[in-house]
């Protein structure tokens, strides 16, 4: 399937996640704490009662028989108070603290996955399923909170309580220390390192499956017109129903190997209080130990069920965490090379596309077929084509969201990779074809653009693009939230707003991509009027389908992007004259 | 009470409940193995700690060395050992029946999806309904294969303890179920608190997901306007500011499962201090005096199991609570009833010369009243039928009912005994797999040759021959190595392979480039050569001039009906 695990893959894997958490060790070391705390706590409570019982016992049965026995009845007494409440106690502050803990991390490990996002290449945020890949990420991100809670602070509890609980015994009975430390040794082994490695593959390719199922099932429900009228359907349930079987197989295995493991830890406890109990009798008897005191340790031992127990099911299950590393670090790899050129001129700029072809990986086509074109400062070219003939791409790789591979462009003569992202952004101004607009009011989405831009500026902005007077209507004005995705807009309006984000900023290039879809005619008309005056003074590239009417008029400049591969000369100019009005 | 709560917590309430607590008893032989797994391995504990208090009172009483407790010791061994057997047993059951429930769930949504069809489709999102089928399936793992067995085992196991911990010391029991008021009481009290904190948590982390998702959706935006590290800073401080604020619910919400800590806690200790005191002789009445050291260590240590079930329970309610989220979406998409005459076609009388034929044929949409019909169509064998029309005027919704994927309102709609039908629209049907798997999965049992040939009048012959691995070649997940154009030309070659004698086609040129729709309109011509029917639904003037007649359709009506 992939490279095979090794330690030193889950190192360079996990390590980046790990140093992340590192950052907060104190609160870690805290919450642990805690934990051990509790586990001690249940730990007390038991062997105390056991001693008291053992010993109220003794003494009784002395002063029944007429005998005089003394026994301190208040220690132990409140020694098993104290450890009723303070089990309770730090259980529930344990829980509290650690909870806020992995809240945290939370938005620890989403700030640095959002940094990446930023950081990286573009080439996959273009790509087709672009969404259904992030959605995948944020969940791997939260596989990767549970990181701390199941895989990190358990077996360290359990470690401690081991090592507080042979401490114990050997305190009491020296030659059982060997033996329990060796045994709880080898159970701790056993229990996290032996069930990680058992439930690896299957763990880690679960989580693949599930993937898998997911893709083909949207593959399906897509395609259902097609599947049913070929009679096809049943076929393809098949195929999905052999990817769930993969999936249940998987799973089966898994709860094999956790099943095992609970077993486990449950005999390995066992074990170990019989074998204390083992070493205590004899003791007894020799008189090295009192009886309260024999029926303690044993009692003791029961109580490392609170570190143990925890432990199988976790590390069961460490392939999916192991997985979800391995896929959100291979957003780092696609890190961009950054340049560090940061002065362009203000103004407009000139843009020279210089034999430009992009292919996605993958792929059996070119997304762009190679185009040329050149474009003096405040002039505007129109780029043609039907979809698919890779007008989005070139916006990607003029913006600098993707890595130019063939060709170059070059800003103002800079080539653009050389030019550092802030300087590339604010140079550039870009209109996508699909519209981002966020579950925030109308000011933020606007001031996106231009964080400083005073609410006056902001109306300008949406007076430019003909929204101000819906905008103004509006009980909440622009404090209005614009819900997911901006669902509370109809396409219309969100292109607009997009155009009225884009007028706030000033860059020196504007790429528009299908800037008036979705309009009507009036409207398109009334946009394009209030954009002139921000247009003018900027060099602009229009990319518009063949058939759109605002294709190249007479007298402006345009590109057709051909689209199939050999299929034609992919590349025809309009010879018209270079003149820039429009 | 007991039953009446158990009722309430598994099957009352919502019809999402009674949809889940349905479907898991369905799986109750499995699950019920599961429980009587867990209920003996509990026994088994019980009888591992009557052991070990008859050996310490053996070693202490009766001044017996290892040898005199070595048949004890094996004993405790030996049920060591049946526990950890049956724990795998009841593991192994549980996993067992919740596969089972879960492959169960699935076929149910899929025949259901399936019966709703591909219109009825077209208003969910595809992705999450995938998600649907996939996650939320798998969330009701948790609440078969724990919860509904721990919630058996909640009534088995403490019952036993108190029974034999009565025998023992009545009082010690009273004490028990006095500390415990009524494990039913407890059980909702956990129950209210955890859900209160499902709830709220719930909400919570999902506002905060759906913050993070939705500023991730739109990177390619934040990265264009260099707003990336801004914004970086706000979803860190978004994701700290629902920490602050979820942990003053959590507050309230731990309480809960403090309470039965605490419970469990004080428990132990009270009897402990009652077992001591009476064995002491200091509590002159009742059972107390009877009190002998094994009666006094057995209570003690049957003490934390009597409460260790409801604590394990208490870690379940969280699976529970995602079970129910999940049925909850599950069953709004099961609720909505299929369109039960779109497989029951009429039969035509005269199929020597007809295809197909709708008499008074209408269809309505909810929210948009009547978009067809009502109207009449025969399509006899051979037809080239155009139909084309301004956008909104029923030209797709006449197609789907002549392919019967939805159901006609009014009206008939006859089909010959032979009908089968091949289908084209501007979204092909791709799936993750080689380029012969996508061809064979509506044609079985092609040959590479015949695929080869289907694709070579596609006009992807050139195409693939050039590719090293030919019809092996890969063509990812959702087609991603296809460009729009090269998807629809593999639809063709499907229609090509296919000997359906009629072939419906859904605007199948839109926003294509000029070279890929000559290449369709080239194959339409052969198929309609071939002696295949044609119904083409498009905008495109060379398309509609194929025709040998045009129908022009206009709010749902025929306009005019003209043979060439």
């Amino acid at each position: 399937m992939r490279e095979s695990v090794t330690l030193v893959h889950i190192r360079t894997q996990l390590g980046p996640w790990l140093d992340l958490h590192m950052q907060r060790r104190g609160r870690l070391l805290v919450g642990m704490l805690l934990m051990l705390l509790t586990a001690l706590s249940a730990l007390g409570l038991l062997a105390v009662s056991g001693w008291f019982i053992t010993a109220s016992a003794l003494t009784g049965a002395v002063l029944a028989m007429g005998g005089t026995a003394m026994l301190d009845v208040y220690t132990p007494g409140g020694a098993i108070r104290l450890f009723a409440v303070s089990r309770t106690v730090s259980r529930y502050i344990e829980r509290l603290y650690n909870h806020d803990t992995i809240l945290r991390l939370l938005a620890d490990l989403r700030g640095r996955l959002f940094d990446a996002l930023v950081r990286m290449d573009g080439e996959r945020l273009s790509g087709r399923r672009a969404s259904d890949w992030l959605n995948r990420l944020t969940a791997d991100i939260d596989t990767l909170d549970a990181l701390y809670l199941r895989l990190l602070a358990p077996p360290l509890v359990a470690l401690l309580l081991s090592i507080a609980l042979v401490a114990l015994v050997g305190f009491w009975v020296p030659e059982a220390a060997l033996w329990l430390g060796l045994a709880l040794g080898v159970s701790w082994c056993w229990l996290t390192l032996g069930q990680a490695r058992l439930g690896l593959t299957a763990s880690r390719r679960r989580v693949q499956t599930l993937e898998e199922l997911r893709s083909a099932t949207m593959e399906t429900l897509r395609g259902l017109a097609e599947l049913e009228a070929y009679e096809a359907l049943v076929r393809r349930r098949e195929q999905l129903e052999g990817i769930e079987q993969r999936l249940l197989r998987d799973q089966w295995r898994l709860s094999i190997v956790a099943g095992i493991g609970n077993a486990l830890a449950a005999t390995a406890i066992g074990l170990c209080w019989v074998m204390v109990l083992v070493f205590a009798i004899p003791a007894f008897q020799a008189g090295a130990v009192s009886a309260p005191v024999m029926v303690m340790l044993p009692l003791a031992a029961m109580a490392l069920s609170e570190g143990l127990t925890p432990l199988p099911a976790a590390f069961t299950q460490f392939g999916a965490s192991l997985a979800a590393a391995e896929r959100l670090n291979q957003i780092d790899e696609c890190r961009s090379d950054e340049g560090h050129i940061s002065d362009l001129p203000n103004g407009p700029l000139a843009l020279s596309v210089e034999a430009v072809a992009h292919r996605y990986p993958g792929a059996m086509f070119q997304a762009l077929e190679e185009v040329s074109l050149t474009l003096e400062p405040g002039q505007r070219v129109a780029v043609s084509g039907p979809s698919g003939a890779g007008k989005s791409t070139l916006l990607a790789l003029i913006s600098g969201q993707m890595a130019v591979q063939q060709g170059r462009i070059l800003l103002a003569g800079h080539d653009i990779a050389s030019l550092s992202p802030q300087c590339l952004s604010s140079a550039v101004g870009c209109l996508t074809q699909q519209v981002d607009l966020f579950d925030a009011r109308i000011a933020d989405n606007l001031w996106i653009a231009d964080p400083e831009a005073s609410e006056q500026r902001l109306w300008q902005a949406l007076e430019a693009v003909d929204l101000a007077d819906w905008a103004a209507s509006l009980e909440e004005g622009l404090a209005t939230r614009l819900g997911e995705g901006g669902r509370q807009l109809s396409g219309g309006q969100a292109r607009r707003m997009a155009l009225a984000r884009l007028w706030l900023s000033d860059p020196g290039l504007v790429v528009l991509d299908e800037p008036f879809a979705g309009l009507d005619a009036d409207t398109a008309e009334r946009v394009r009027h209030g954009l002139e005056d921000w247009l003018a003074g900027r060099s602009v590239v229009y990319l518009v389908h063949e058939h759109d009417p605002s294709r190249p008029k007479p007298g402006m400049q345009g590109v057709t992007l051909g689209l199939e591969l050999g299929l034609q000369d992919p590349l025809a100019w309009h010879d018209e004259a270079e003149s820039v009005t429009m | 009470m007991e039953a009446a709560i158990t009722d309430r917590a598994t099957s009352g309430g919502s019809p999402a409940r009674r949809w889940l607590s349905r479907r898991t008893a369905e799986q109750s032989h499995w699950l019920n193995l599961a429980v009587l797994c867990g209920g003996l391995a509990g026994l088994a504990t019980v009888g591992q700690l009557v052991l070990l208090a008859g050996l310490i009172d053996v070693v202490i009483r009766k001044d017996g060395g290892v040898a005199a407790v070595w048949p004890w010791l094996m004993g405790i061994l030996l049920l060591l050992g049946v526990r950890a057997l049956l724990s795998i047993a009841q593991e192994l059951a549980a996993q067992r029946g919740s596969q089972r429930l879960r492959q169960r769930v699935r076929r149910e949504v899929l025949d259901h999806l399936a019966a709703l069809g591909p219109v009825r489709l077209t208003q969910y999102h595809t992705a999450s309904l995938a998600h649907q089928w996939v996650e939320q399936v798998e969330a009701l793992d948790g609440y078969a294969a724990r919860f509904w067995v721990q919630m058996r085992l909640v009534a088995l196991v403490p019952l036993v303890i108190l029974v034999l911990v009565a025998w023992q010391d009545w009082l010690a029991a009273i004490l028990l179920a006095l500390t415990a008021p009524l494990i039913p009481l407890f059980m909702a009290l956990v129950g209210m608190g955890a859900e209160a904190l499902n709830r709220e948590q719930f909400v919570a982390v999902a506002r905060l997901s759906a913050h993070f998702v939705d500023r991730v959706r739109g990177i390619t935006t934040l990265r264009l306007f260099g707003a990336g590290p801004r914004a970086t800073v706000e979803v860190v401080a978004a994701a700290d500011d629902y920490r602050r604020r979820s942990l003053r619910t959590l507050r309230l919400a731990f309480l809960s499962s403090a309470v039965l800590e605490f419970f469990s806690s004080v428990a132990i200790a009270v009897v402990a201090i009652y077992i001591g005191f009476g064995l002491l002789g200091d509590i002159p009445f009742g059972p107390a005096q009877d009190l002998t050291l094994f009666s006094g260590l057995l209570i003690l240590l049957l003490a934390p199991e009597f409460f260790q079930p409801l604590r394990t329970l208490s870690l379940f309610y969280h699976d529970r609570a995602s079970a129910l989220a999940a049925s909850d979406g599950l069953c709004e998409l099961l609720a909505e009833t299929p369109d039960e005459r779109r497989h029951v076609p009429d039969r035509l009388v005269d199929d020597a010369h007809l295809l197909l034929s709708l008499q008074g044929v209408t269809l309505d949409h909810s929210g948009r009243g009547r978009v067809l019909g009502p109207i009449d169509l025969v399509i006899p064998r051979g037809d080239v039928l155009a139909i084309s029309g301004p956008s909104g005027s029923g030209k797709s919704s006449l197609l789907q009912v002549l392919a019967g994927f939805v159901g006609a309102g009014e009206g008939r709609r006859l089909v010959a005994h032979d009908l089968a039908f091949a289908w084209m629209d501007q979204r092909p049907l791709l799936i993750h797999g080689s380029l012969a798997d996508n061809l064979a999965l509506t044609a079985p049992d092609a040959d590479d040759c015949r695929m080869m040939a289907a694709l070579e009048r596609a006009g992807l012959g050139a195409l693939v021959r050039a590719l090293p691995e030919g019809l092996e070649t890969s063509i990812g997940e959702g087609g991603r190595g296809l460009s729009g154009g090269q998807a629809q030309r593999l639809a063709l070659a499907r229609i090509f392979l296919s000997n359906a004698p009629l072939v419906l086609l859904d605007e199948p040129t839109a926003s294509l480039d000029a070279v890929t729709e000559g290449i369709l309109i080239e194959g339409f011509r052969e198929l309609a050569a071939e002696g295949r029917t044609l119904v083409i639904a498009t905008h495109h003037p060379a398309l509609m001039a194929m025709g040998n007649r045009q129908l022009i359709m206009d709010a749902g009506r025929e306009v005019t009906c003209a043979n060439q």
